[in-house]
């Protein structure tokens, strides 16, 4: 999978790390801003009310 | 010159195959493992600089308010036509999601200080403390009652079962001071014991009607399955331009 990808990328070994250098950035960013805040719910850390029976949490 | 020997295409050796599989597994585990660290550093870490960068701003934008529009005094002589039937209508509820005051709480250390936002939705508690919108307003008869995080986005109710009888919770909104002495909890209880936060609450010391304030969390501190329950009473009142509550002094 990373063989792949380091093959598939262009230029001599310090540009390929350059470039794999930010699309590892890149991905953690993503992770950061989108995935972890709509997996992060899904744990209990959120349930801090006593239930009102209008949605208050789940 | 010789070229380098390659397998034919059709009889690909079950070795290469083989390695192919291990590499491919061992690469798939090593990326989970990263994900795994890089979540628990999100959770632990990450969102309680989110939630001290969003709690700065709410206390911010709240204080900005309070400089730029006075709450007016209590004695409402200055109204030019009040209106004969009522008593001093009570002021309107504060707007879903805003702050509107700032609770101190000496037992969880001299700097703790956090906004309380009108609502307890789960995307809210990121940004602060919330006030059950059903429950009383600060200071008025009845409960005003707040929820807040034990772990993560920041930690506010961290050290909530340290809490004990005598512990003042003081809050501030835009007029004046409120200090709340700790009467009875903390109180493990079940998500569903909606009548804690009851007007007279219900397995707490009180038995009349009277200016009390609820405090919950979760509890055990990583888990849902039970709440945390402190209550307190209003012992002191003084409007905020005598200056800050001797509980907050020195």
């Amino acid at each position: 999978m990373y063989g792949w990808i380091w093959r598939h990328l262009p230029g001599n070994a310090w540009v390929r790390a350059l470039i794999s250098l930010v699309l590892v950035l890149a991905v953690v960013f993503v992770l950061f801003q989108y995935v972890f805040p709509w997996a992060e719910p899904l744990l209990p850390f959120n349930d801090v009310t006593v239930d009102e029976g209008s949605g208050a949490t789940p | 010159m010789r070229s380098r020997w390659r397998p034919p295409r059709d009889r690909v050796r079950p070795d290469v195959v083989l390695r192919l599989v291990v590499r491919t597994f061992s690469e798939v585990c090593l990326t989970a493992g990263t994900l795994i660290v890089l979540f628990v550093a999100y959770v632990l870490l990450w969102t309680g600089v989110k939630a001290d960068r969003a709690m700065d701003g709410e206390m911010d934008r709240m204080r900005d308010r309070w400089a730029a529009a006075p709450a007016p005094a209590p004695q409402a002589s200055v109204s030019p036509a009040p209106s004969p039937s009522v008593a001093p209508a009570p002021p309107a509820r504060h707007p879903a999601g805003r702050a509107f005051a700032e609770m101190y709480v000496p037992r969880f250390g001299r700097d703790w200080v956090k906004p309380v936002l009108e609502g307890t939705d789960p995307e809210l508690l990121k940004k602060g403390l919330g006030h059950y919108a059903a429950t009383a307003r600060l200071g008025a008869v009845g409960n005003f009652s707040v929820a807040g995080h034990r772990r993560t986005y920041g930690d506010p109710f961290k050290d909530f079962p340290d809490l004990r009888p005598g512990d003042e919770v003081i809050l501030k909104d835009a007029s004046s001071w409120y200090t709340y002495t700790v009467r009875g909890g903390p109180l493990r209880t079940v998500p569903t014991d909606v009548a804690v936060v009851d007007p007279v609450p219900e397995k707490s010391p009180f038995t009349a009607p009277g200016r009390y304030l609820t405090l919950t969390t979760c509890d055990p501190e990583w888990g849902h399955s039970h709440r945390l329950v402190v209550w307190a009473e209003l012992t002191e009142t003084r409007s905020a331009d005598r200056g800050r509550p001797e509980g907050l002094s020195g």
